[in-house]
């Protein structure tokens, strides 16, 4: 009885999608695509990872070029009521080039991770891991317990996770993801609170302070990381604030951000400025304010066919004059089967001639399988 | 009517690389700066072209400019200054804080240096690699520090390293009867810091090489001088076993660390340089004085 509940409901929420999304692909663009917030698709409610039922179906439905049929069976993660289980795989294929060095080309499995989700009550509370299984041993992304309320307005969680702070986007290595050092390479320990109400998408937490920090360990000083978004269909934006305790001296970090949908172009925007008050010349403390800014366009130019332009920002010190750097990346990302991506392109970074690494250009091909 | 969507798209296209165009704006073109990207005159230094097997090559080329975005200050992560000043003495033969069993450059032996490790994402790997949210570095660049590395990690050389200031400075030290004081450069905690747990060594840094047989614990000594450190309310510093040694390739740097876990408190070090048998250099210089430098433990969750 329950799994012909099950079949017809998937059935039901695959023909719903299908009419309310003509093309959409992953990432942040695709919550500014549809309209929806991040936590529509992802477990987590700010974004990345295990994703929803709603994810899986979608992923399979509508992202990809082509849909091999399955019969009335598709992919949801689901080992029973309880447990789901997902993934992600990405094997890149690179060329790093640089002035006056020897140009590298490499294979290398960037990432395989797996996802466990133990909805302990349905619903309402829940235990999630993100474990890095590869490349080198097990490394622990994410750890935590959520308690969700009755109507899923409000949620607190705790444990070790991704901290909210602005777009979360898929390149780790972007201007704006690495001078916040808030990325999903610097999870954290603590806990947060989210609402979820209507147009409101916010979330507040508190934490050690490993993340972003210029200590790299904890002390007494806490970190404090939010935001706040209003979601429409068209539209949204945002403001984040991170500020990290430390004896070492406080950092703090301010973003305005925001998505829109102009036709089949969807537009991610983020702007952020950091004051680091724990950065020294010789003996002296001298602190250093950084500004970083990113503008993304993603053009929808058929179902499974994604055209990534991305420019960016960056001034690493905003009281020395003629230090900026940029970076430009196009990335053209091909999903032809449901689980199936491939993604090739280029970043070219660009800064002072006095140094060859900031005048990096990255060449790469990657395969990325995700269920 | 069929080419209205084609135009819409291309005006779309058009707008986004105008709008990103706008936004990213140009490169700086490094007017007033130095090889680190440093005003003139701020400081820095060196060549700023391809890195080669030489400690102040690195030091210019990965160190400085990449590095001390974060490995810079009191703050620095795992304790870890890797500004020019400071980078030398607490790499070379100085203990991983995240590895302890594995020194951050074992010199001679790349495969056993956690420095490797953390540039390749390397088998053992705590934390992230490095640099921290950057690509990784070509590996052209690593080769080149594995092969520094492997020639024995040597210090930079006088020529390669220093200004001619520096190098006028470092003659008039090497001069007959002119030597400079032996005495210490710095230390790692720094005096008057509070450093999170677990802390696992400390690092004094001298000027010149250290004697290792006046090395021991009548000259160098850990004790906990907070009022929790004595039983009555005399508050008696308490003296904190440790193994002393010199670091593995670098007799500059002299390694103490605890026999056990240093609980949350302050703590000074001394090293006795008045009296009989003190620490001295290989020319047997001794310290002018007693030297001492306090830190604070903070082990608050």
């Amino acid at each position: 009885m329950i799994n012909r509940f099950s079949r017809l409901f998937l059935q039901a929420l695959m023909l719903a999608l299908c009419c309310i999304a003509l093309r959409a692909h992953a990432e942040p663009y695709l919550a500014v695509q549809m309209g929806l917030k991040c936590g529509q698709c992802h477990v987590n409610p700010t974004g990345g990872g295990l994703r929803t039922t709603y994810g899986d179906v979608f992923a399979q439905t509508i992202m990809p070029h082509e849909h091999i049929d399955t019969g009335t069976d598709n992919w949801t993660g689901d080992i029973n009521r309880f447990l789901r289980v997902g993934g992600d795989l990405r094997f890149d294929g690179m060329v790093t080039a640089a002035p006056h060095t020897k140009t590298v080309n490499t294979f290398s499995l960037t990432q395989a991770r797996v996802y466990l989700e133990a909805n302990v009550i349905p619903e309402r509370l829940l235990v999630y891991v993100d474990e890095q299984v590869a490349p080198n041993g097990a490394l622990n992304r994410e750890a935590y317990g959520v308690y969700w309320s009755k109507d899923h307005d409000w949620y607190l969680k705790g444990g070790q996770m991704y901290l909210p702070f602005g777009w979360r986007l898929q390149d780790q290595s972007a201007f704006i993801q690495t001078t916040s050092r808030i990325n999903m390479s610097t999870p954290d320990q603590g806990v947060e609170f989210g609402w979820e109400r209507g147009h409101w998408d916010a979330q507040l937490a508190v934490s050690n302070g490993t993340a972003g920090s210029s200590g790299g360990s904890n002390d007494n000083g806490k970190q404090y990381s939010g935001q706040l978004i209003w979601v429409e269909s068209m539209w949204r934006a945002g403001g984040a604030a991170n500020f990290n305790n430390k004896s070492a001296g406080n950092r703090s970090a301010f973003a305005l951000f925001a998505g829109l949908r102009t036709g089949p172009v969807q537009w991610l925007a983020q702007g952020e400025l950091i004051d680091d008050k724990a950065v020294t010349e010789g003996t002296s403390l001298i602190g250093r304010r950084q500004a970083a800014g990113l503008l993304e366009g993603n053009w929808t130019i058929a179902r499974g066919n994604n055209l990534k332009i991305t420019g960016e920002y960056y001034d690493p010190d905003r009281h020395i004059s003629n230090d900026a750097q940029t970076r430009w990346s196009a990335v053209y990302e091909w999903t032809p089967i449901q689980f199936v991506q491939l993604r090739g392109g280029a970043r070219i970074q660009d800064g002072i001639p006095q140094i060859n690494t900031q005048h990096t250009k990255l060449y790469f091909v990657e395969l990325h399988g995700f269920f | 009517m069929s080419s209205s969507p084609h135009k819409f798209r291309f005006v779309l296209l058009a707008a986004s690389g105008a709008l990103t165009a706008a936004l990213s704006g140009c490169a700086g073109n490094g007017a007033g700066l130095d090889s680190n990207g440093a005003p003139i005159g701020s400081g820095g230094g060196g060549g700023g072209g391809t890195v080669t097997a030489d400690f102040q090559s690195i030091q210019d080329n990965v160190f400085t400019p990449i590095c001390t975005q974060c490995h810079a200050g009191a703050g620095a992560p795992e304790g870890l200054m890797l500004d020019a000043a400071h980078s030398y003495n607490l790499l070379v033969g100085v203990a991983s804080q995240e590895v302890p069993t594995l020194n951050r450059v074992e010199a001679g032996d790349p495969n056993s240096s956690y420095i490797i490790t953390k540039l390749t994402n390397g088998p053992g790997i705590v934390g992230a690699q490095m640099p921290f949210g950057l690509p990784p570095l070509p590996q052209a660049t690593i080769d080149a520090i594995r092969q520094w590395i492997a020639n024995g990690a040597l210090p930079p050389t006088g020529a390669a390293a220093a200004s001619v200031e520096a190098m006028q400075k470092l003659q008039r030290a090497m001069a007959p009867g002119s030597r400079a004081a032996f005495k210490v450069s710095f230390t790692s905690p720094v005096d008057g810091s509070v450093v999170d747990t677990p802390l696992r060594q400390i690092v004094i840094v001298f000027n010149h090489e250290v004697d290792a047989s006046l090395v021991n614990s009548a000259n160098l000594t850990l004790e906990r001088v907070d009022s929790a450190a004595g039983s009555g309310s005399g508050a008696q510093p308490l003296a904190i076993p440790s193994y002393l040694t010199l670091a593995n390739g670098n007799a500059s740097t002299v390694l103490i660390t605890p026999a056990t876990a240093l609980l949350p408190g302050t703590y000074r070090v001394t090293t006795r340089g008045s009296g009989g048998g003190v620490i001295a250099d290989l020319n047997a210089q001794a310290l002018a004085g007693d030297y001492s430098f306090t830190f604070t433990v903070d082990g608050s969750p």
